[in-house]
């Protein structure tokens, strides 16, 4: 295809853009909205495997000791929990440390815990055992429990059965929205482009008997219903990453205590998710785009 | 340039628009197709345009047997025809030169070309002068011109015009079957379509007759005014789309 004709058909697709200006609206915005909720769903899934994954590095089993162990005893448990294979750090965590904690948690609220200090401490020392593997949790689990003096064990195994339970319901929920809107995406895009293949029939017509191939028949249509999509990825980015701004901005303002820590902690940074969010909005309306234009050409246009 | 053998079009739902018809229009002449309303006359021009296929027979086109014609070569075999219709099939938006230099855009025609040919062939339907008018602001006659000069657009070696006179004036219906003379003059095949006996006998010319999709008549002027066309010159049917160039 020669330059001066791939602008003259080029420009027939963005003239219908224009013609069309209440369908085109109408499927930009349907799009856009899709692409949104899209991307959305994308980001929270893709924040709570982030959180997953933060909160499996932070698989510490807490080892309560027995509260009136001497200092030769404490001595031999910690020994005998350093001397285990299989685990990648120890942290004793004393009765003050663990008040300590607390709280740095409580933020402003933290003179709660004023009256508890010193023989009033109700907290118990601890340690803190980061295992190498969390597959091996079950007999870690069952060694620290028979080393004598140890009073009680607290494997990570609830707190990441119900993140890992919540990432594969936001997991299944996003493809299925991602699924359903992408369904309705094509069909808005393949009806709009049906009417501007109601609406340019008579050139279509004439193009048929001036010898015109059935691609430079069907190329405006390819444009307009990509350039839809591509109109539509745009406003979704930059709809969808001011949002995440907002999100990223009160989440390190506003949150306080444990929230921040967890959420300040895991929340994917504006630099590792811009590109994804333009480049995947861009794309897939790119591709929808072409998907319905596809679908109604090959139904209406008679070529 | 035309071959029909034994040519029969049943539309889907039944109609036989066609039945058994066979003829030869050698390359260079001028023929009109006369018959009535419904007689069969756009579905003749529709199988050689290939927009229609046959449902049995052979149709011939410049040596190609369109029954076997690929579908993505039909577009290539149309640049070789130029079709005017009764209702012009102009693009109302676009002025007389920028409804001709369409069908050159949409054929991957540079733009370069397009600005000589357009004016060339506007020129060539005296039409020279009116090259930036709307088609709502000419007269039938001057509509039908555009058309024609979009048809000639391609240097097609056939013409194909159904009821082309339909809706101008008598005058100037005239006039356009004389610029179709004019173009058959210089070896382009014509055919012309039409329900107009008046039209067909002004010009003494070949005129077959469909009836109710037969062929009931074919005569061309013979040194005894009308005779019976007898088909000996089959030679030429199978020549390729000659180098006549308009
Ligand atoms: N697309 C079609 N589908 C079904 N029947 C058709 C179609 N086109 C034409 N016909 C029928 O075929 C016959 C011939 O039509 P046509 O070739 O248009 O005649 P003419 O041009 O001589 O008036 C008519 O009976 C018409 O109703
Ligand atoms: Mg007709």
């Amino acid at each position: 295809m020669n330059w001066s004709s791939f602008k003259y058909l080029a420009h027939q697709g963005l003239h219908s853009l224009r013609a069309n200006r209440l369908m085109t609206v109408a499927s930009i915005g349907v799009l856009t909205a899709c692409l949104i909720l899209t991307g959305i769903a994308g980001l929270f899934g893709a924040n709570i495997n982030s959180l997953v994954a933060y909160l499996g590095d932070q698989n510490e089993t807490v080892v309560y000791l027995e509260t009136d162990l001497t200092e030769e005893q404490i001595a031999q448990v910690d020994t005998a929990i350093r001397s285990m294979t299989g685990i990648a750090s120890v942290t004793y965590m004393s009765k003050d440390a663990v008040l300590e904690t607390y709280k740095g948690y409580m933020g402003d609220s933290a003179s709660l815990w004023d009256g508890f200090e010193g023989s009033e401490n109700p907290f118990m020392a601890n340690y803190r055992v980061v295992l190498e593997d969390l597959s091996d949790l079950d007999a870690k689990v069952a060694e620290l429990e028979a080393i004598p003096g140890v009073a009680q064990v607290n494997p990570p195994t609830e707190l990441a059965g119900v993140f890992l339970g919540i990432q594969k319901a936001v997991n299944i929920a996003a493809w299925s929205l991602v699924v359903v809107l992408v369904v309705v995406s094509v069909v808005v895009i393949s009806n709009t482009i049906r009417l501007t293949v109601f609406s340019r029939r008579k050139e279509i017509n004439i193009m048929k008997y001036v010898g015109a191939t059935n691609g430079f028949i069907r190329m405006p249509f390819f444009v307009e219903g990509m350039t839809s999509g591509f109109i539509s990825g745009c406003i979704a980015s930059a709809a969808v990453l001011g949002g995440y701004a907002l999100v990223l901005y009160f989440s390190a303002r506003k949150l306080s205590g444990l929230w921040a820590t967890v959420i300040g902690a895991s929340l994917l940074p504006m630099g590792q998710v811009w590109y994804w969010v333009v480049g995947g909005f861009i794309l897939f309306g790119v591709l929808i785009g072409s998907l319905g234009t596809a679908i109604s050409v090959r139904k209406h246009l008679k070529v | 340039m035309i071959v029909f053998e034994n040519v029969t079009k049943v539309y889907p739902g039944g109609n036989t628009a066609l039945k058994d018809l066979s003829l030869h229009i050698r390359k260079g002449e001028f023929v009109f197709v006369l018959g009535h309303s419904g007689a069969g006359k756009s579905t003749f021009l529709k199988l050689i345009l290939r927009e229609e296929k046959a449902t049995s027979g052979r149709v011939l086109v410049g040596g190609k047997d369109l029954t076997r014609l690929k579908e993505r070569e039909v577009p290539y075999l149309r640049r070789n025809m130029g079709v005017v219709f009764q209702d012009f099939r102009l693009i109302p938006t676009m002025t007389a030169y920028e409804n001709v230099a369409f069908a050159m855009r949409v054929t991957n025609i540079p733009e370069r070309k397009i600005r000589t040919r357009v004016p060339y062939v506007l020129k060539l339907v005296g039409l020279g002068e009116k090259m930036d008018c709307l088609p709502e602001h000419m007269s039938g006659g001057e509509q039908q011109r555009v058309a024609l000069a979009r048809a000639l657009v391609h240097s097609p070696q056939l013409i194909i015009a159904d009821e082309p006179t339909g809706n101008i004036d008598p005058e100037l219906s005239l006039e356009m079957m004389e610029l179709l003379s004019a173009i058959n003059s210089v070896g382009i095949t014509v055919v012309v379509v039409t329900h107009e006996h008046e039209l067909a006998r002004r010009f003494h010319k070949r005129v077959i007759t469909i009836d109710h999709g037969h062929l009931v008549r074919d005569s061309e002027p013979g040194k005894n005014g009308w005779g019976v066309h007898s088909d000996e010159a089959g030679d030429e049917a199978d020549a390729p789309l000659g180098e006549v160039r308009l």
